[in-house]
């Protein structure tokens, strides 16, 4: 047995260990690209690496041997920041989007891409729930969002964008039309009860997520019928009221209470609210600053003052976002999106932390892409003109759906999940722009396998895939090519991506740190 | 054609037919294991000129070897085509002394002679294939150009259709001219010139052929000697006629014209009339090598016992022993010259055990980098145990500017198997691999004639001189890839692999070749083992200082007058290797730095030239042994552009393995890029401090740690000459975006530089100053080197 030093403790490992081997011994985690189990290291990464403290050397701890009595640091500032420039270094050469931009854009986050495809497959069911779970009110903003995600969407600079906002109507009509909508699933109740007052669309959005989350909502509005500026802000013929009310009642009944007719400051009180609840949010809508002064809150001059990311006010546990915090102006969608906010942060809120909206992941961007790399991007969607519905009050029809949603490029990541560069890029707050280079090289993406997509630009050169592939006896593989900078994998003598993974794709794919190797439908998030 | 044979040719891509029975009579020949694969590669390259993706394909068809380890090998190697070539190659050299003349300039001169234009390297007509080879070792005849096997020096662009000619012209002259002529009689004397790749690139060849056929007409008794190079390459041509009486004559930068006279001076012929000699005599007065020395007044020099006693006089030679005397493939005369002495005395008289100890005990450390204790490596090796160990001997010198391990090798191929010999006796190995970079032929070509001749008689293979040891020593041939001087990539490249490095530990000591107990070596470590051993540690330790013992290699050049190889004691200063040695700086320029260690060393300035040649001394002074380049630059260098030269080389050279390397290296050469065009920005300097100091601390290898330090020492020593660059000045004059050229009033109006320009940048106006159009001109430097007026400057 072998004594080692990791931050100060001491452990005993067998001989031959390598750092790596005792720091997961020792249930420390370290970060790592290239090692892969089972695969003799290649040590291309470095971003598992770790300090000796003799040598004072950063150094890999996947292939370096554990020496008898050796000391390390495995979780210093100092290591954190080796792990990090290495990240930083692949992430400056990373030629990919982790969201797309349509998602990335979209004031509620819905992943766009991936209610598309599956659209495309034909899963509306669960097209719906991918909506659902950042757009309480879909039917609702189908029809009157100004669908910022269709400026951003890449194939606007092919033809023109694919219709999503025409989409996500058609996935909640047709649930809506099938007479039963299908009701999210809420968490076990929580015991807590959260007060929200106003049920516009801040309101009813921050309580559908609230009582998923296992929190009883009361909702308290000054009206006879919920909806706020969903009624009082757009004309019937945009959005019909029927649809608007056939929204909230799936609200409802997820257990939602509604009080009409209920003015805070004649029949109900903040104070009093605070009290009897273990949370408020104020979801007003837009009021004049005067009106806000009996609150007793702090104000802006846009309203309540809130932190921004938490929408927290000054007092505790009284959350406000929408139209009085000056939010939502023109868009819905964007008071949508502060309800969901405030649901993440009262529920932070509720469990004894400190509130805290909605977690964003680390987001790689390509930037500009050159209009003859839209070829690339191309290669997977139908070379369709955009489609509007034949009906065009009722909607697309499911094969009009189907083929619009075949349009999207999949410019986001077929690996959103699994990908470790985004993970760690995460964890190590690591810049993408941090050592940007001067000309990216060009954007490819090969599309000649049945099952696999290959985008070197986001191959990180660790081989796994090579090594995998000569583990198991494909006839040609992938292999390294090229030198330095230039180096990359691909199949030996130009053939195809179908003929170097012959019997090993899954593996390759399940292996492959980042998205370079996918599958063509992506995975779910 | 058989109905058989037919089916077995394979049409490539651009039309070539390739008939599949000389692949297999390749295979048959070279090997069909992996280890074999560079070989092969080299060997489908030298007959097709480029490497068939049928063949590759066929090769993984029909070898154990993987179509992954085909491709990735064949795509790794620089000297590897997969495109067809011309039938000439012209490599132009673009080492450190060839890119201080002007080595980009005159790459692209030939490119614009031969009309190839974008990604293409050939011109039209498959005639010259164009391409840029890191060093030929030529580097006092700089900026040189090797055309297949001719070497030209001293190429300026405005001579590039010349030269293109001459090589034309001499390839259709028949072989016959150059035969050697036999003569018979009582001996006069030797006449020896060396053909070493330097001196052949200086004009050796053709003053040879000459002497050839002079002293057949003459039927002159004298032998023809090659010999051992004398490192003198700034007087190359070199002979020297050795007389049978011992006194020996040198003459230097010798014309072919010169050849007859100079043999008549020293000799002499039945039928010519001493009237004729006498004449000739005082015309030979000025080809003797002292008469064309300018400087020797600077120096004090008062005696003038040798045409080279400067240059000489300070050296101290131990690898080099016998520079110049004797020819290098002459077993006899190495046996004659205390030749395997050292191995016999070793075999017969000595323990291993003993042996390290003399190596310890001298302290002789690496000669190729980084200077480690060569006897504590011997040591690790002979303690591990194995039934097989290897050992190795690193030939793949690819820094630019530095060409003493070529020279060795060329001149003193004897000395470094004596060498390795020993030090596989001391090991346990008896197998063992000289890797020798492809750019080095005659290197290769000599070493494996000297391996049969010493296997025949005894000092290779079988029961070496009857001790019951036995070694076979094989040559590989590199491929064109600077990293695998790195020893773990070397190993791999042996292994017929792509040239990655990897992890260490384990060192080869433990875990080498195959997996076996491995000593690596370099070349010139070798080469100081007979010395060591015939002298005793004491000898060798009483030579240098402290921390490095014995004497250094080194190839001097850039701007100093006296240039070429030299071996000088350990602890002599950089002031003295330039001023006495070199002769100073020419031109009356002033010396600004000396950049020792190639692209893994630094620039030490002028300021700081009393730093002495210590391995711990030149480290602190930012720079290091690296394996012995000694480029001298004068104040018309930038030192901006000096690191970008040296960032570019170790960019193109990355392997591409670790991330540090990989990216780290392009970030760091883009910054540089940027701001040798002007474009550079405030941070710039402080970025690429930051990326120096990640790339050092995380990269994998030796190339990666070290390739920052050309960075490092000029911002330390000339952060001024950075930050004039961000303000768009490059002080240097250098920088072809930051300068333009000018025609002063001293214009004569001769119109060369229009008639030269490439650009079409000069109007014509004869008997009238001529100008320059700034927006036309690409700085080719054309101009300024036509000028005969020199009206021409930069600004």
């Amino acid at each position: 047995m072998l004594k080692i030093y990791i931050d100060g403790k001491k452990y005993e490992v067998a001989e031959g260990s390598t750092i790596l081997d005792a720091c997961r011994q020792a249930g420390i985690e370290i970060p790592v690209m290239c090692y892969l189990d089972g695969c003799t290291h290649f040590t291309s990464c470095m971003v598992c690496v770790v300090k000796d403290v003799k040598s004072k050397r950063l150094i890999p701890s996947c292939s370096a041997p554990v020496v008898d009595d050796m000391e390390i640091e495995a979780c210093t500032e100092e290591v954190r920041e080796g792990r990090r420039v290495a990240l930083e270094l692949l992430l400056s050469e990373h030629l990919g989007d982790c969201e797309a931009p349509c998602h990335r854009i979209c004031p509620a986050h819905m992943n766009i891409p991936q209610m598309l495809h599956q659209i495309a497959a034909g899963e509306s069911v669960k097209a719906l729930a991918t909506v659902k779970r950042n757009i309480a009110l879909p039917a609702v903003i189908g029809r009157i969002c100004p669908a910022p995600c269709e400026k951003g969407c890449r194939r606007g600079r092919q033809d023109s964008p694919v219709s999503i906002r025409m989409s996500e109507r058609y996935v909640a009509d047709l649930d809506m039309d099938a007479g039963d909508p299908r009701l999210p699933e809420c968490a076990q109740a929580s015991g807590k009860q959260v007060a929200v007052i106003g049920a516009g669309p801040t309101g009813l959005s921050a309580a559908f997520y609230l009582q998923q989350m296992g929190h009883a909502c009361t909702v308290f509005d000054d009206r006879g019928i919920p909806g706020g500026q969903l009624i009082d802000g757009v004309p019937e013929h945009l959005l019909p009221r029927d649809i608007t009310a056939a929204e909230i009642n799936i609200i409802r009944r997820t257990g939602v209470v509604f009080k009409q007719r209920q003015t805070l400051g004649k029949d109900i009180t903040l104070d009093s609210l605070a009290g009897e609840y273990d949370a408020v949010v104020l979801a007003l809508g837009f009021k004049e600053l005067d009106e806000l002064q009996p609150l007793g809150l702090d104000l802006s001059k846009n309203g309540i003052k809130v932190d921004k990311h938490s929408l927290t006010t000054n007092r505790r546990g009284v959350f406000a976002g929408g139209g009085v915090i000056g939010n939502g102006k023109t868009m819905a969608i964007r008071s949508l999106a502060d309800g969901k906010a405030i649901a993440h942060s009262v529920d932070t809120f509720l469990s004894g932390h400190n509130p805290q909206g909605e977690q964003q992941l680390f987001n790689s961007a390509i930037g500009a892409v050159k209009k003859e790399e839209l070829v690339e991007f191309m290669r997977g969607a139908a070379d369709l003109a955009r489609h509007e519905p034949a009906d065009v009050d009722g909607g697309f029809a499911k094969q009009e759906a189907v083929a619009e949603a075949e349009r999207c490029l999949h410019c986001d990541c077929r690996k959103l999940k699994s990908c470790r560069l985004r993970s760690y890029s995460d964890e190590y707050d690591a810049h993408q722009n941090r050592y940007k280079g001067q000309e990216r090289k060009p954007l490819r993406i090969i599309m000649q396998h049945p099952r696999v997509v290959y985008e070197p630009g986001k191959c990180i050169k660790c081989g796994i895939c090579v090594r995998i592939t000569g583990q198991t006896d494909e006839p040609l593989g992938m292999a390294f090519l090229k030198r330095g900078y230039d180096s990359e994998i691909g199949v030996p003598f130009n053939d195809s991506l179908e003929q170097g993974l012959t019997h090993s794709s899954e593996q390759c794919v399940k292996e492959c740190p980042t998205g370079a190797l996918a599958f063509v439908e992506g995975e779910e998030v | 054609m058989t109905e058989e044979s037919k089916n077995r040719i394979v049409k490539t891509a651009d039309g070539d037919e390739i008939n599949l029975a000389d692949i297999d009579a390749i295979l048959d020949r070279v090997g069909r294991e992996q280890r074999y694969l560079i070989r092969l590669l080299h060997a489908i390259q030298d007959k097709y000129n480029y490497l068939p993706e049928p063949v590759l394909r066929y090769i993984a068809d029909v070898t154990p070897i993987p179509a992954s380890a085909i491709a990735g090998v064949s795509t790794f190697y620089a000297q590897m085509r997969h495109k067809p070539a011309g039938r000439h190659f012209v490599k132009v050299c673009i080492g450190t002394a060839c890119h201080v003349k002007g080595a980009e300039n005159l790459y692209q001169a030939f490119r614009r002679h031969l009309k190839i234009e974008g990604d293409e390297d050939t011109d039209n007509d498959r005639i010259f294939t164009v391409e840029k080879v890191a060093c030929l070792g030529c580097c006092m005849l700089a900026p040189a150009v090797q055309i297949d096997d001719i070497t030209y020096g001293f190429v300026e662009p405005s001579k590039v259709g010349n030269v293109l000619s001459d090589f034309l012209e001499a390839q259709k002259q028949t072989k016959s001219d150059m035969e050697a002529a036999r003569i018979s009689g009582a001996l006069a004397g030797e006449v020896r010139i060396c053909l070493c790749s330097s001196c052949t690139a200086g004009g050796t060849l053709a003053v040879h052929q000459e002497l050839q056929k002079q002293i057949a007409e003459l039927k002159l008794p004298v032998v023809l000697q090659t010999v051992g190079c004398t490192g003198i390459s700034y007087q190359t041509p070199m002979v020297e006629v050795a007389m049978s009486d011992g006194r020996s004559f040198h003459y230097g930068l010798v014309q072919k014209e010169s050849v007859r006279d100079l043999l008549l001076r020293h000799f002499k012929p039945p039928h010519v009339s001493t009237r004729v000699r006498t004449a000739i005599q005082r015309k030979l007065e000025e080809l003797l090598t002292d008469s064309v020395w300018e400087p020797v007044t600077r120096y004090a020099m008062d005696v003038r016992s040798g045409p080279d006693s400067l240059y000489v006089g300070r050296q101290k030679r131990l690898v080099m022993e016998c520079a110049g005397e004797i020819n290098p493939m002459d077993i006899d005369a190495y046996i004659a010259n205390d030749g395997f002495k050292a191995l016999e005395n070793s075999l017969k008289q000595k323990s291993r055990q003993e042996i390290i100890d003399i190596i310890k005990e001298g302290g002789l450390r690496g000669r190729g980098g980084a200077g480690f204790p060569t006897g504590v490596k011997w040591q690790l090796v002979h303690d591990a145990k194995a039934d097989k160990k290897y050992i190795i001997c690193n030939g793949d010198e690819g820094d630019p500017g530095a060409f003493m391990d070529r020279m060795i090798l060329e001149s003193f191929p004897f000395r470094v198997l004596e060498g390795i010999t020993i030090a596989a006796y001391c090991a346990g190995a008896h197998a063992g691999f000289l890797y020798i970079r492809t750019e080095y032929p005659l290197a290769i070509a000599r070493i494996n004639e000297a391996i049969a001749i010493c296997e025949k008689r005894g000092y290779l293979g079988e029961n070496i001189l009857g001790s019951g040891f036995s070694l076979k020593l094989e040559v590989e041939q590199g491929a064109g890839a600077f990293v695998c001087g790195e020893e773990s990539a070397l190993m791999q490249a042996i292994e017929g692999k792509r040239g990655m490095p990897r992890f260490r530990p384990p060192f080869p000591a433990d875990s080498g070749l195959w997996g076996c107990p491995t000593l690596v070596n370099n070349v010139e470590t070798y080469g100081m083992v007979p010395w060591t051993v015939r002298h005793g540690a004491a000898a060798l330790a009483a030579l240098g200082t402290i921390d490095s013992k014995g004497s250094k290699a080194f190839a001097l050049a850039g701007k100093v007058l006296r240039g070429g190889l030299i071996e000088v004691p350990m602890g002599i200063t950089l002031r003295e290797v330039v001023d006495e040695i070199g002769g100073g700086i020419p031109n009356g320029k002033k010396l600004k730095a000396v950049q020792v260690g190639g692209p893994s060393g630094g620039c030490v300035p002028a300021s700081m030239c009393d730093t002495r040649v210590d391995y711990v001394e030149l480290l602190k002074a930012g720079a290091m042994m690296g394996s012995g380049g000694m480029v001298v630059l004068d104040e018309e260098d930038c030192m901006v552009d000096i690191a970008k030269y040296f960032l570019a080389f170790t960019q193109m050279e990355s392997c591409g393995k670790c991330t540090y390397c990989r990216i780290g290296t392009k970030r760091m050469l883009e910054i540089l890029e940027r701001l040798c065009c002007g474009k550079g920005k405030q941070g710039d300097i402080e970025e690429l401090e930051h990326l120096a100091a990640v790339t050092k601390e995380g990269s994998l290898c030796g190339l990666g740690r070290t390739a920052p330090n050309p960075i490092l020492s000029t911002i330390t020593h000339f952060r001024d000459e950075y930050e004039a660059h961000i303000a768009g000045r490059c002080p240097a004059g250098k920088c072809k975006e930051l300068i333009i050229y000018k025609v002063t009033d001293e214009c004569i109006g001769c119109s060369k530089c229009a008639q030269q320009c490439p650009a079409e940048a000069i109007g014509f106006k004869p008997y009238e100053k001529h100008e320059i159009d700034p927006e036309k001109c690409t700085r080719c430097d054309v101009c300024r080197q036509i000028c005969p007026v020199k009206a021409i400057v930069i600004e």
